[in-house]
């Protein structure tokens, strides 16, 4: 197993099944189902940590992985699940834009950055196209975020671009020293559940899980 | 100097917060507090002059202090102390009208205190990822403090996400930057890669220039969407406006700051091996399109404490000129206005609070004649009006000019006048309001609604406006020589870019 062709052919294939993982979330239409998708994606993520782990016989991947594991896949969908329950919303996702439209672009910003990221870093290592697709993911994370009325999708968009990054971290430096990344995982913790907690304050105030209300504020 | 001394600055802070927390009454929480601030200052002060002796260093580097570190230090205690001592008077104000409950304020003192803690986190953290977590961490603190904002339910909340979601979504980009700094240092001094500032900066000139370059323009959409730099600042109006007043003057005077330290530090490792023009250009194209967007909307503004946020964007604009253009008169200026900013924006935020729950509004338009109701208040305010809009004799005025001098000196000329019509416009819209609302008709001005006789708390609220004030006159008429010598030594350490 300790072949570097496999490897790569290993971490290019899960790092595909993280990109077609967030470019499925553009057409669901339930806001559960983009939770589920959100925990695929995080799945597979941490399962990328494995494989470097177990190729390198890196301890510390190995902690990495169990935390991604733990942290991504496992609390912040059973929290984000439980917020979905707590505010009763109803399970359209609504978009502004039309599904296969959202597809149309998404497809447009993997091409883009494919073509622009040709050069420039030289990844030590590691398969070329990972960068490319952490990229890509982060970038399909801020679209859906931006095109998207309820509270929890916004959220859900922000941390499908942690992931990307999180790939990204991993495509170029085996990751950061254990106690950093165990210090960014609480961070992006505590970001789900301030945020949780704010769209349960929504909910509440404005009677609506909708962002389109909270337009009062300009200029 | 033991470097232990850094641990007790960061955990009074933390103690404080739980013993608030913990209050049962809002007078012991108010005196907690303020005694938590005082005991810090007092802590801080001894770490601060220790590192301007010799940088202190503590668990492996990944902690440490040197004079820059000191003198962000020092701004973050001295206005964290005239925070707290002024929210006793403010929130005792609230908790009478009825518009908080005890169960909010013992959540506003702790979080409060934690928002302290985190800044003064990023200012002693020399990892680089570390000082990441400290600045993310700020953001999440400081949106539950604006989520407390309580003139307007809808309108807090509002602030809050955006906030929250902007600012996490730009500073995700920051952490790409760390990321690819991370990436560029691989192999040049151990074969792994290094994250601390010390280390960074000695093999600076080493790294690969085009893969920094990359980190800084992450780096800067990053951690410049947090300092509020335009075209990233949309979060920025609606979160000063919203929060409680003694929290706007945190963000405004000191977490605008602590973000572009972050930057700071960044150029200083970048700038050697990708050149100084880059870097530069960057710095001055963000801080000339602040300036733009900033005197905009101060022109059009109808809400005193947006106005006073757009001026912010404008002052964050100035200091990232003053970072871009460089050289030790520019950084020295940069420096002087970072300290002359976070005097004189709390100042007005503190004063527009008082107005606040004086007429019940923060409309421009429905406060007037303030002078004639509240003299003391009133000159208050006429004196941090002029100085923040860069007139003279006042400590922004000198900043202003000694920027302005640099940009001259290298040759600038476009610069100096896009500045210097930007500042005059700024000038205008500035007196323009606050004019209106000190000296403004008497006729039709609501009745104020004052109705509870100061007390202690409030006498040491005006006492903390009226010291700001002083230090604002005295600063802008003879620099004292210890700050002179602290700005220059820090320039010394940034490294005259």
């Amino acid at each position: 197993m300790k072949d570097w062709i496999n490897l790569f052919t290993l971490i290019d294939f899960i790092s595909a099944g993280i990109l077609l993982s967030t470019i499925a979330m553009n057409t669901l239409r339930r806001v559960e189902s983009c939770v589920k998708a959100y925990r695929i994606n995080s799945l597979l993520l941490s399962l990328l940590i494995f494989a470097t782990a177990f190729s390198v016989g890196d301890m510390h991947l190995y902690i990495a992985g169990i935390l991604t594991l733990l942290s991504k896949a496992i609390i912040i969908p059973m929290f984000l699940v439980r917020t979905i329950r707590q505010m009763k919303v109803t399970h359209e996702v609504q978009p502004y834009i039309s599904n296969g439209f959202s597809l149309l672009i998404s497809g447009i910003l993997v091409s883009i950055v494919y073509a622009s990221l040709t050069e420039g870093i030289f990844v030590t290592g590691f398969s070329k196209n990972v960068l490319q697709i952490s990229v890509a993911v982060i970038m399909i994370g801020l679209f859906i975020m931006i095109t998207r009325k309820k509270a929890i999708t916004q959220v859900i968009g922000l941390l499908v671009m942690e992931n990307g990054l999180f790939l990204a971290g991993f495509a170029l430096t085996f990751g950061m020293p254990t106690i950093i990344e165990l210090g960014i995982l609480i961070d992006m913790l505590m970001v789900v559940l301030i945020l949780g907690i704010f769209a349960i304050q929504i909910k509440k105030v404005f009677a609506s899980s909708n962002l389109d209300k909270l337009t009062t504020l300009k200029g | 100097m033991n470097s232990f001394i850094i641990l007790y600055v960061l955990a009074i802070p933390v103690l404080t917060a739980l013993i608030c927390y913990f209050a049962y009454r809002h007078s012991v929480a108010a005196v907690v507090s303020a005694a938590g601030s005082l005991l810090l200052a007092a802590a801080a002060s001894m770490s601060v002059a220790a590192s301007f002796k010799s940088p202190l260093k503590l668990f492996n580097g990944m902690l440490f202090m040197d004079p820059l570190s000191g003198y962000m230090m020092s701004i973050i205690v001295l206005l964290g102390l005239a925070s707290s001592l002024y929210s006793a008077g403010y929130l005792k104000h609230e908790l009478h009208s009825g518009l908080t409950s005890m169960k909010n304020i013992r959540r506003y003192y702790a979080l409060l205190h934690i928002f302290i803690f985190t800044m003064l986190l990023v200012t002693v953290s020399n990892n680089l990822a570390l000082m990441w977590i400290a600045i993310e961490a700020t953001t999440l603190v400081s949106a539950l403090l604006i989520g407390l904002g309580v003139y307007k339910r809808e309108l807090a909340i509002e602030a809050a996400w955006k906030y929250i979601i902007l600012c996490s979504v730009g500073i995700t980009f920051a952490l790409l930057g760390v990321f690819i700094t991370y990436y560029a240092s691989f192999g040049l001094n151990t074969g792994n890669g290094i994250l601390n500032w010390t280390e960074l900066k000695e093999i600076a000139s080493k790294l690969n220039p085009a893969t920094m370059k990359l980190a800084f323009i992450f780096i800067i959409i990053g951690y410049g969407t947090k300092a509020g730099l335009a075209p990233l600042h949309n979060w920025l109006p609606d979160a000063h406006s919203q929060a409680p007043s003694p929290i706007s003057a945190l963000l405004s005077g000191v977490l605008l700051n602590t973000a572009f330290y972050g930057i700071l530090r960044f150029v200083s490792i970048v700038e050697p091996s990708a050149g100084s023009k880059f870097t530069g250009d960057l710095l001055v194209f963000f801080g000339i399109a602040s300036m733009i967007i900033a005197s905009v909307f101060i022109l059009v503004q109808k809400n005193y404490k947006r106005l006073l946020a757009y001026s912010s964007i404008e002052h964050m604009g100035i200091i990232s000129i003053a970072a871009g253009i460089g050289g030790v008169a520019a950084l020295y200026g940069a420096l002087l206005h970072v300290l002359n900013h976070a005097v004189a924006k709390p100042l007005m935020f503190f004063a527009s609070g008082r107005i606040q729950s004086r007429y019940g509004t923060s409309k421009i338009d429905s406060v007037c004649g303030v002078l004639k109701a509240a003299p003391l208040l009133g000159c208050i305010i006429f004196i941090g009006v002029f100085a923040l809009a860069g007139s003279p004799p006042f400590n922004i005025f000198i900043s202003k000019f000694s920027i302005l001098m640099a940009a001259a000196d290298n040759g600038q000329w476009t610069l100096v006048t896009m500045f210097l019509i930007f500042s005059a416009v700024v000038f205008y819209g500035m007196v323009k309001c606050f004019g209106r609302m000190l000296f403004g008709c008497s006729e039709e001005a609501p009745e104020c609604t004052d109705s509870y006789p100061p007390d202690l708390w409030d006498r040491i609220g005006t006492g903390v406006m009226f010291c700001l004030a002083v230090i604002i006159i005295v600063t802008g008429l003879w620099l004292p020589e210890f700050i002179n010598n602290a700005i220059k030594t820090c320039t010394a350490v940034i490294g005259a870019f």
